[in-house]
Protein backbone atom coordinates (compact mmCIF):
# COMPACT_ATOMS: atom_id res chain seq x y z
CA UNK A 1 0.00 0.00 0.00
CA UNK A 2 1.40 3.39 -1.00
CA UNK A 3 1.45 5.78 1.93
CA UNK A 4 4.26 7.98 0.69
CA UNK A 5 3.35 10.82 -1.63
CA UNK A 6 6.81 11.21 -3.14
CA UNK A 7 9.34 8.43 -3.11
CA UNK A 8 11.55 9.42 -6.01
CA UNK A 9 14.97 10.77 -5.28
CA UNK A 10 14.42 14.37 -6.22
CA UNK A 11 16.41 15.82 -3.36
CA UNK A 12 18.64 17.74 -5.75
CA UNK A 13 15.73 19.65 -7.29
CA UNK A 14 15.53 22.38 -4.62
CA UNK A 15 19.31 22.95 -4.36
CA UNK A 16 19.58 23.06 -8.15
CA UNK A 17 16.71 25.54 -8.27
CA UNK A 18 18.52 27.61 -5.65
CA UNK A 19 21.72 27.68 -7.68
CA UNK A 20 19.75 28.45 -10.85
CA UNK A 21 18.16 31.43 -9.10
CA UNK A 22 21.63 32.51 -8.00
CA UNK A 23 22.76 32.44 -11.64
CA UNK A 24 19.66 34.44 -12.59
CA UNK A 25 20.54 37.03 -9.93
CA UNK A 26 24.10 37.17 -11.28
CA UNK A 27 22.90 37.75 -14.84
CA UNK A 28 20.29 40.31 -13.79
CA UNK A 29 22.68 42.27 -11.60
CA UNK A 30 25.40 42.09 -14.26
CA UNK A 31 22.98 43.51 -16.81
CA UNK A 32 22.18 46.23 -14.28
CA UNK A 33 25.90 47.02 -14.02
CA UNK A 34 26.42 45.50 -10.58
CA UNK A 35 28.35 42.28 -11.23
CA UNK A 36 29.95 42.24 -7.77
CA UNK A 37 26.55 42.12 -6.12
CA UNK A 38 25.60 39.43 -8.64
CA UNK A 39 28.53 37.27 -7.62
CA UNK A 40 27.63 37.83 -3.98
CA UNK A 41 24.01 36.85 -4.62
CA UNK A 42 25.14 33.71 -6.43
CA UNK A 43 27.48 32.84 -3.56
CA UNK A 44 24.63 33.21 -1.07
CA UNK A 45 22.38 30.94 -3.10
CA UNK A 46 25.13 28.34 -3.57
CA UNK A 47 25.81 28.41 0.17
CA UNK A 48 22.08 28.05 0.90
CA UNK A 49 21.82 25.08 -1.47
CA UNK A 50 24.88 23.48 0.05
CA UNK A 51 23.50 24.00 3.55
CA UNK A 52 20.30 22.26 2.51
CA UNK A 53 22.23 19.24 1.26
CA UNK A 54 24.27 19.09 4.46
CA UNK A 55 21.17 19.49 6.65
CA UNK A 56 19.52 16.65 4.74
CA UNK A 57 22.09 14.26 6.20
CA UNK A 58 21.31 15.24 9.78
CA UNK A 59 17.66 16.25 9.77
CA UNK A 60 14.85 13.85 9.00
CA UNK A 61 12.56 16.81 8.39
CA UNK A 62 14.89 18.40 5.82
CA UNK A 63 15.40 15.01 4.23
CA UNK A 64 11.64 14.58 4.09
CA UNK A 65 11.10 17.98 2.53
CA UNK A 66 13.82 17.46 -0.08
CA UNK A 67 13.54 13.82 -0.88
CA UNK A 68 11.62 11.12 0.90
CA UNK A 69 8.32 12.81 1.66
CA UNK A 70 5.70 10.99 3.70
CA UNK A 71 2.16 12.18 4.36
CA UNK A 72 2.98 14.00 7.61
CA UNK A 73 5.83 15.94 6.05
CA UNK A 74 3.54 16.77 3.12
CA UNK A 75 0.90 18.05 5.56
CA UNK A 76 3.51 20.14 7.36
CA UNK A 77 4.73 21.52 4.03
CA UNK A 78 1.15 22.35 3.01
CA UNK A 79 0.42 24.17 6.28
CA UNK A 80 3.71 26.06 6.16
CA UNK A 81 2.94 27.11 2.59
CA UNK A 82 -0.53 28.29 3.61
CA UNK A 83 0.85 30.32 6.53
CA UNK A 84 3.48 31.79 4.22
CA UNK A 85 0.73 32.79 1.80
CA UNK A 86 -1.25 34.41 4.63
CA UNK A 87 1.80 36.42 5.66
CA UNK A 88 2.33 37.57 2.06
CA UNK A 89 -1.35 38.50 1.70
CA UNK A 90 -1.15 40.57 4.89
CA UNK A 91 1.95 42.38 3.64
CA UNK A 92 0.38 43.02 0.23
CA UNK A 93 -2.85 44.38 1.75
CA UNK A 94 -1.06 46.64 4.23
CA UNK A 95 1.34 47.90 1.55
CA UNK A 96 -1.58 48.55 -0.81
CA UNK A 97 -3.50 50.53 1.82
CA UNK A 98 -0.41 52.54 2.73
CA UNK A 99 0.24 53.34 -0.94
CA UNK A 100 -3.28 54.54 -1.70
CA UNK A 101 -3.29 56.54 1.55
CA UNK A 102 -0.25 58.35 0.17
CA UNK A 103 -2.17 59.14 -2.97
CA UNK A 104 -0.30 56.57 -5.09
CA UNK A 105 -1.81 54.03 -7.43
CA UNK A 106 -1.19 50.98 -5.28
CA UNK A 107 0.91 49.32 -8.00
CA UNK A 108 2.31 46.64 -7.91
CA UNK A 109 0.48 45.55 -4.76
CA UNK A 110 -2.91 45.84 -6.45
CA UNK A 111 -1.79 43.44 -9.16
CA UNK A 112 -0.25 41.03 -6.65
CA UNK A 113 -3.47 41.05 -4.64
CA UNK A 114 -5.52 40.52 -7.81
CA UNK A 115 -3.37 37.55 -8.88
CA UNK A 116 -3.57 36.05 -5.38
CA UNK A 117 -7.33 36.46 -5.16
CA UNK A 118 -7.99 35.03 -8.62
CA UNK A 119 -5.64 32.12 -7.95
CA UNK A 120 -7.46 31.31 -4.71
CA UNK A 121 -10.92 31.41 -6.29
CA UNK A 122 -9.86 29.33 -9.32
CA UNK A 123 -8.12 26.80 -7.08
CA UNK A 124 -11.18 26.43 -4.84
CA UNK A 125 -13.41 25.91 -7.88
CA UNK A 126 -11.03 23.33 -9.42
CA UNK A 127 -10.61 21.42 -6.18
CA UNK A 128 -14.38 21.56 -5.58
CA UNK A 129 -15.04 20.07 -9.02
CA UNK A 130 -12.46 17.32 -8.41
CA UNK A 131 -14.25 16.46 -5.19
CA UNK B 1 -18.64 14.56 13.35
CA UNK B 2 -15.08 15.86 13.27
CA UNK B 3 -12.36 14.17 15.27
CA UNK B 4 -9.15 15.99 16.10
CA UNK B 5 -5.80 14.30 16.57
CA UNK B 6 -6.21 14.26 20.35
CA UNK B 7 -9.52 12.43 20.04
CA UNK B 8 -8.03 9.41 18.28
CA UNK B 9 -5.97 7.16 20.52
CA UNK B 10 -3.96 4.20 19.32
CA UNK B 11 -2.03 1.17 20.49
CA UNK B 12 0.79 1.46 17.97
CA UNK B 13 3.53 1.86 20.58
CA UNK B 14 2.38 -1.15 22.61
CA UNK B 15 2.10 -3.38 19.55
CA UNK B 16 5.44 -2.19 18.17
CA UNK B 17 7.24 -2.85 21.43
CA UNK B 18 5.56 -6.25 21.68
CA UNK B 19 7.04 -7.10 18.29
CA UNK B 20 10.47 -5.95 19.42
CA UNK B 21 10.68 -3.22 16.80
CA UNK B 22 12.14 0.24 17.09
CA UNK B 23 10.36 3.29 15.71
CA UNK B 24 12.92 3.37 12.92
CA UNK B 25 12.20 -0.28 12.07
CA UNK B 26 8.47 0.33 11.87
CA UNK B 27 9.00 3.52 9.89
CA UNK B 28 11.10 1.64 7.37
CA UNK B 29 8.49 -1.12 7.03
CA UNK B 30 5.72 1.43 6.46
CA UNK B 31 7.79 3.73 4.24
CA UNK B 32 7.37 6.78 6.47
CA UNK B 33 9.74 8.77 8.65
CA UNK B 34 10.62 7.82 12.23
CA UNK B 35 9.22 11.18 13.33
CA UNK B 36 5.88 10.25 11.82
CA UNK B 37 5.76 7.02 13.83
CA UNK B 38 6.65 8.95 16.99
CA UNK B 39 3.94 11.54 16.29
CA UNK B 40 1.35 8.82 15.73
CA UNK B 41 2.34 6.98 18.91
CA UNK B 42 2.09 10.15 20.98
CA UNK B 43 -1.30 11.06 19.45
CA UNK B 44 0.10 14.24 17.93
CA UNK B 45 -0.66 13.10 14.41
CA UNK B 46 -3.62 11.13 13.12
CA UNK B 47 -2.56 9.12 10.07
CA UNK B 48 -4.50 9.09 6.83
CA UNK B 49 -6.81 6.17 6.17
CA UNK B 50 -4.31 4.44 3.82
CA UNK B 51 -1.55 4.69 6.42
CA UNK B 52 -3.89 3.59 9.22
CA UNK B 53 -4.83 0.54 7.14
CA UNK B 54 -1.16 -0.16 6.40
CA UNK B 55 -0.38 -0.01 10.13
CA UNK B 56 -3.29 -2.27 10.99
CA UNK B 57 -2.32 -4.78 8.29
CA UNK B 58 1.27 -4.76 9.49
CA UNK B 59 0.16 -5.76 12.97
CA UNK B 60 -2.44 -8.19 11.62
CA UNK B 61 -5.43 -6.44 13.14
CA UNK B 62 -8.28 -4.22 11.96
CA UNK B 63 -8.00 -0.45 12.02
CA UNK B 64 -10.56 -0.23 14.83
CA UNK B 65 -8.54 -2.61 16.95
CA UNK B 66 -5.54 -0.32 16.89
CA UNK B 67 -7.12 3.14 16.54
CA UNK B 68 -9.78 4.23 19.01
CA UNK B 69 -11.93 7.28 18.35
CA UNK B 70 -13.27 9.00 21.44
CA UNK B 71 -16.89 9.81 20.64
CA UNK B 72 -18.38 12.27 23.13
Amino acid sequence: MQTTTKTSRKYLATPIFGVAMGVAYLVALSVAGQPVWGVLALAVMVAFSGALLLARRRSETVKGLLDHRDERISAIDLRATAITALALIAVILVAFVVQIARGQSGWPYSMLGFVGGVTYVVTVICLRIRG
Amino acid sequence: MTLGASQVRNDVRERRVAKGLSQADLAQRLDVSRQTINSIETDRYTPSLPLAIAIARFFGVTVEEIFHADHN
